[in-house]
C-alpha cells in the first residue's frame, strides 16, 4: 500500500456500530477493529458520505444492466432479464490464504481426475473397497456406457468450480465440486471490470492479481485436448440458446476466446465428424466446449426428447473424432455422497493428507452414520444429492418439525438420496446496505483448469447471500457477488500495519 | 460464419434501419400536422396513410384503418407506430426484435453496437415512456433515431469488412430501399391532384420521412416538383436515402460474400451465380437506367409495387442461400450410421 497516511494512523472505521458477532468476519477481527490487509478499503470508505458510496453503487449496476450482464429468470418473457446483484465491497484474500486454496485445490481435482479415470477403467478403488462399489456404480451420474473409453491427456474435468466456505475459526473447508460445466466465471472478469472503475485509485493502492487471463487460459485447455488429427484444432461453445440463464457467460466466453459459439441445430455429424453450418458451407468441428449436461447432448444417446444436442456427437465423441470439455459422466464424481469420500480418494490415489478439508458428510447408506443422521436432525443441514442451486435442501436448526419428520421418513425411504452435514457458521463480510455497511454470509467458488497442466484464477466469484441473516448465496435465490482480491505477495498485507495494530 | 449468426446479423441489421425509418415518418407527420390549415379533419386522413400496408404483406389488423377511417384518432395511430408491441412493425417492437437478435449473437458483433442497442432498449422499457413521447415528441423520436443511427455508425466504425459486416449492411440498405419504395408509395395518390402549396407541403415532408430535405435542396436547388422528388429518392445513385443507392450499396455487399463463398474453402458446392446476386444485378441495373418520366408514364405506383416485389424476392433468395444451410441430403443415413458404430462398440 502507497498510501502512507493510512500506514501512519489507525484508519477510520466507517461503521463503529459493525457488529461482526460470533462469525468469522473477512474484514473485522472484532467490532471497531478492522484486519490489517482492509486498511486501506476502510480509509477510503471514511473518506466517503454514504451517498457518494451509493452513487458508486448505482453506476455499478447501470454498467451491468448496459452491458447486458444479465442472467434470465424462468424462461420468461423479454425484460426479465436480472442483473446478478452486486456489492462494490471487495473481498481481500491474503497470498498466503489463497496458497492454501491453490495448492488443495490443485490436489483434490487431481484426485478426482484419477477417481473418473479408474472408474471408468479398472475400478481399482472400487474393488479395493475404499468407496462401496453401488454408491459409485449407482450414482446417477455414472455413466456405464463410457467405460473403457479414453480422454484426451486423461483429463476429464477441464473447468472446475468448487465452493469453498469459511467457518468461525477461519479454516477454509470445500463444500461441494462443481465438475460438469460451473458457471460464473465471466463474472469474475465482469466484477473485476467494473470494481476497477469504482475504486480505481484504491486498486491502485493494493497490489491485485489479474483475472483476465482466464479466456485465453481456458482456450489453450480447449486446443490442448484437441484430436491428435486436428493440425489447427476448431473449438466451438455450444450453448442452448439465448434464453438459458447462464446465456451471457457463454457469449462472454466466446467472444473473448475468439471461436464462435454454437447451439445444437447448427451442427450435425456424417460419417461420425461434427460439422457446423457456416455461410460457406459446412467446416469441421474438433472441440467442444459444452455447456449443456450429458443429458442432453446427443437425442441418440441419452434424452430423445432433447432438442439442444446434436444427433450423433456421443458416437463421434466415442471414436475420438471431437472431443468435449468436460467429458461426458463426471457427474459420478460431484455426487453430493461421493463427495464424503474425496478425503479416501486423495490418500489412495496420491498418498497425500487432504489440504482443503472437506465439510465433515454424513452418508446415510453407512447405517451408522443414518442412526445419527436421525438423531441428530435438528442440528444437521440435510441435502438431496440430485439437486442444487440451494433446492431440495433441510436446514434442521431452522426448520419446522413438520419438515423434519418429512425427511426423516425420506432418508429411511432412500438412504442414497440425501447426505448431512453439520450447520456450518459460514463467514462474513462487510456489505454496502443502503447507507452503511452490514455483515451478509458468503462462499468462494475459485475456477480451476486442466489441460496440460493445472492452472487456478486468483480469486473467483465470491457470492453473497444479500438477504440478512440468510445463508442461501445461489443467484437463483436472490444471492450477490463481490470482486474478490487476491494479493499479489504478503508487502501488501503490509506487516508494518499488522505490527501496529495488532491488537 | 453459422448461418443462424448471418441471419441474425441480417435481421438485427433490418430492425434498427426500420425503426429509424418508423421514428422519422411520425416525426414528419407531426410536423405536418402543424402546417395544417383545416385542422380537423386532414389530421385523421393524414394518419390513416400510415397504415396502409406495404406491398409484401396484408392490411394491418387494425379498426382504426378501416375505410372512412378519415377519423382515425391520430394518437391511436401513433400509439400503434410507435409503442404497441403487438404490432411487428411499431418502432418499439423493431428495436425489440433488433436487440433480440443482437443479444443471440453478441458474440460475433461488437460489444459497443450491442450496448448501444442494449441502451436503445432499455431507455424504451419504461412503461410512461408513451406519455413522455406525447409531451415532446421531437425530442423524444429524435433521441431513438440518433439512438439507432448510433448502432449503424458503431458498425461501420467497430466491424472488420468481414461477412458480419456485409451481411450486416445487406440488412440495412435493402430494408431502406424496401422502405423508401413505401413512403413513395404512400404519396402516389398526390400525383392526382393539382400541384396546390399543400401538395408541396406533402411532397417535402416524404423528402422530410426519408431525411432527404437539405440534399434534396443542394441537388436541384429549386423549389420541390413531384417528379424531381421521385427522380431524388428513387433513382439517385450517390445519396444513401435512395432507393438505386441503396440497391447498389446492398449489392456491393452481396457481391462480397458471393466472392467470399466462391473462393472459399467448400466453394465447389456453390458455384454459378446465385439468383440473389443475379436478382439484384437485374433490378438494380432497371433503376440505373430508367428515367423518371418513363417511370411516371407507367404509373408509379405499378412501378414502386414491382420494385418492392423483386426486393422481396431478392431477400428470400438470400434467405434461402446464405441464411440457411438447406437439410443435409445424407444426413439422416449419417444419423443412423453412427448410431449404427456406436451400437457395435458397445457390443464389444
Amino acid at each position: 500500500m502507497s498510501d502512507v497516511g493510512v500506514a501512519e494512523e489507525r484508519p477510520a472505521n466507517p461503521v463503529p456500530d459493525y457488529d461482526p458477532g460470533t462469525f468469522w468476519d473477512e474484514m473485522f477481527i472484532a467490532r471497531g477493529r478492522v484486519r490489517p490487509h482492509y486498511f486501506g478499503l476502510a480509509g477510503r470508505l471514511a473518506t466517503l458520505s454514504p451517498a457518494d458510496v451509493a452513487r458508486r453503487q448505482h453506476a455499478a449496476e447501470l454498467s451491468f444492466q448496459t452491458r447486458g450482464i444479465t442472467f434470465a429468470v424462468n424462461q420468461g418473457p423479454e425484460g426479465v432479464e436480472k442483473i446478478m446483484p452486486f456489492d462494490l465491497i471487495p473481498r481481500v484474500i491474503l497470498p498466503s490464504e489463497w496458497d492454501t486454496i491453490a495448492r488443495g485445490l490443485e490436489q483434490r481435482v487431481r484426485a478426482l481426475n484419477l477417481f473418473l479415470h479408474d472408474i471408468y477403467h479398472t475400478q481399482r478403488i472400487l474393488r479395493a473397497g475404499v468407496i462401496p462399489a453401488e454408491l459409485v456404480l449407482g450414482a446417477r451420474g455414472y455413466r456405464r456406457e463410457f467405460r473403457g473409453v479414453d480422454v484426451p491427456l486423461g483429463v476429464y474435468t477441464h473447468v472446475v468450480g468448487s465452493d469453498l466456505v469459511r467457518d468461525a475459526s477461519g479454516q477454509f473447508y470445500v463444500l461441494e465440486d462443481n465438475l460438469r460445466t460451473p458457471s460464473g466465471v465471466s463474472y469474475v472478469v465482469e466484477n473485476r471490470r467494473v470494481l476497477k472503475r469504482t475504486w480505481p485509485q484504491l486498486f491502485q493502492d493494493y497490489d491485485v492479481r489479474p483475472v483476465e487471463g482466464y479466456p485465453q487460459d481456458l482456450l489453450a485447455v480447449l486446443r490442448a485436448i484437441a484430436p491428435p488429427t486436428a493440425e489447427d484444432p476448431v473449438v466451438v461453445l455450444l450453448t442452448p440458446g439465448s434464453y438459458n440463464s447462464a446465456y451471457f457467460e457463454h457469449a462472454f466466453l466466446a467472444k473473448a476466446m475468439g471461436i464462435e459459439m454454437v447451439q445444437g441445430s447448427d451442427l450435425f455429424v456424417d460419417d461420425a465428424q461434427v460439422y457446423m453450418r457456416t455461410t460457406r458451407g459446412r467446416r469441421r468441428v474438433d472441440v467442444i466446449y459444452r455447456r449443456i449436461d450429458d443429458d442432453f447432448l446427443d437425442p441418440l444417446t441419452f434424452r430423445p426428447d432433447s432438442l439442444l444436442g446434436v444427433p450423433g456427437l456421443v458416437a463421434s465423441y466415442r471414436l475420438g473424432r471431437v472431443s468435449l470439455a468436460n467429458a461426458i459422466g463426471t457427474g459420478v464424481a460431484d455426487d453430493k455422497a461421493v463427495y464424503a469420500y474425496v478425503p479416501d480418494m486423495i490418500r489412495y490415489y496420491l498418498a497425500e493428507d487432504m489440504i482443503l478439508p472437506n465439510v465433515p458428510t454424513y452418508v446415510p447408506v453407512r447405517p451408522a452414520d443414518r442412526q445419527y443422521v436421525l438423531d441428530h436432525l435438528d442440528e444437521l443441514v440435510v441435502k438431496s444429492v440430485n439437486e442444487s442451486g440451494g433446492y431440495g435442501m433441510l436446514i434442521g436448526p431452522h426448520a419446522p418439525q413438520a419438515d423434519r419428520d418429512l425427511y426423516r421418513e425420506r432418508i429411511l425411504a432412500d438412504p442414497r438420496g440425501f447426505i448431512a452435514q453439520p450447520t456450518l457458521a459460514l463467514s462474513r463480510h462487510a456489505c454496502w446496505a443502503d447507507d452503511h455497511l452490514e455483515p451478509r454470509h458468503i462462499d468462494l467458488r475459485p475456477f480451476l483448469l486442466f489441460g496440460r497442466g493445472i492452472s487456478i484464477t486468483p480469486g473467483g466469484l465470491t457470492r453473497v447471500a444479500l438477504r440478512r441473516g440468510s445463508l442461501v448465496v445461489n443467484s437463483s435465490q436472490g444471492g450477490g457477488a463481490k470482486d474478490t482480491w487476491v494479493l499479489a505477495d504478503s508487502v501488501s498485507a503490509t506487516p508494518a500495519l499488522g505490527a501496529s495494530h495488532a491488537v | 460464419m453459422l448461418c443462424r449468426v448471418a441471419e441474425d446479423i441480417f435481421w438485427m441489421s433490418r430492425h434498427v434501419e426500420r425503426a429509424i425509418a418508423v421514428g422519422r415518418l411520425i416525426d414528419v407527420t407531426l410536423h405536418l400536422e402543424l402546417d395544417d390549415r383545416e385542422v380537423t379533419e386532414a389530421h385523421g386522413g393524414r394518419w390513416a396513410y400510415l397504415l396502409t400496408p406495404r406491398a409484401d404483406e396484408r392490411a394491418d389488423p387494425l379498426s382504426l384503418a378501416e375505410p372512412g377511417a378519415g377519423a382515425a384518432d391520430p394518437r391511436s395511430v401513433r400509439y400503434y407506430l410507435a409503442f404497441d408491441v403487438d404490432n411487428p412493425r411499431s418502432l418499439v417492437s423493431c428495436v425489440q426484435r433488433g436487440r433480440r437478435a443482437a443479444r443471440r449473437v453478441r458474440e460475433s458483433i461488437s460489444s459497443d453496437m450491442w450496448e448501444a442497442l442494449n441502451a436503445l432498449h432499455l431507455s424504451l422499457v419504461d412503461p410512461a415512456i408513451a406519455r413522455s413521447a406525447e409531451d415532446d415528441p421531437h425530442v423524444f423520436y429524435k433521441r431513438i433515431r440518433e439512438g439507432a443511427q448510433f448502432v449503424q455508425g458503431l458498425a461501420d466504425a467497430t466491424l472488420a469488412r468481414d461477412e458480419a459486416w456485409h451481411f450486416g449492411r445487406l440488412g440495412t440498405y435493402l430494408e431502406r430501399a424496401d422502405t423508401v419504395a413505401h413512403m413513395l408509395g404512400l404519396q402516389a395518390h398526390l400525383l392526382l391532384g393539382a400541384g396546390d402549396e399543400d401538395h408541396l407541403v406533402r411532397w417535402l415532408a416524404v423528402l422530410r420521412s426519408c431525411g432527404a430535405a437539405e440534399a434534396y435542396a443542394r441537388y436541384y436547388s429549386l423549389r420541390v416538383e413531384p417528379a424531381r422528388v421521385i427522380e431524388f429518392l428513387l433513382l439517385n445513385s450517390v445519396f444513401p436515402q435512395a432507393v438505386c443507392f441503396s440497391l447498389r450499396t446492398a449489392r456491393s455487399s452481396l457481391l462480397a460474400l458471393a466472392a467470399d463463398v466462391l473462393d472459399g474453402p467448400t466453394g465447389a458446392s456453390r458455384q454459378g451465380v446465385s439468383p440473389a446476386v443475379r436478382g439484384l444485378g437485374l433490378l438494380t441495373a432497371q433503376l440505373e437506367n430508367v428515367g423518371v418520366d418513363e417511370v411516371l408514364e407507367g404509373g408509379l405506383q405499378p412501378y414502386l409495387t414491382d420494385v418492392q416485389r423483386q426486393i422481396a424476392g431478392v431477400c428470400d433468395h438470400i434467405t434461402r442461400v446464405y441464411l440457411r444451410d438447406e437439410p443435409q441430403p445424407g444426413r439422416l443415413v449419417a444419423v443412423a450410421r453412427a448410431a449404427m458404430l456406436m451400437a457395435a462398440q458397445q457390443q464389444q
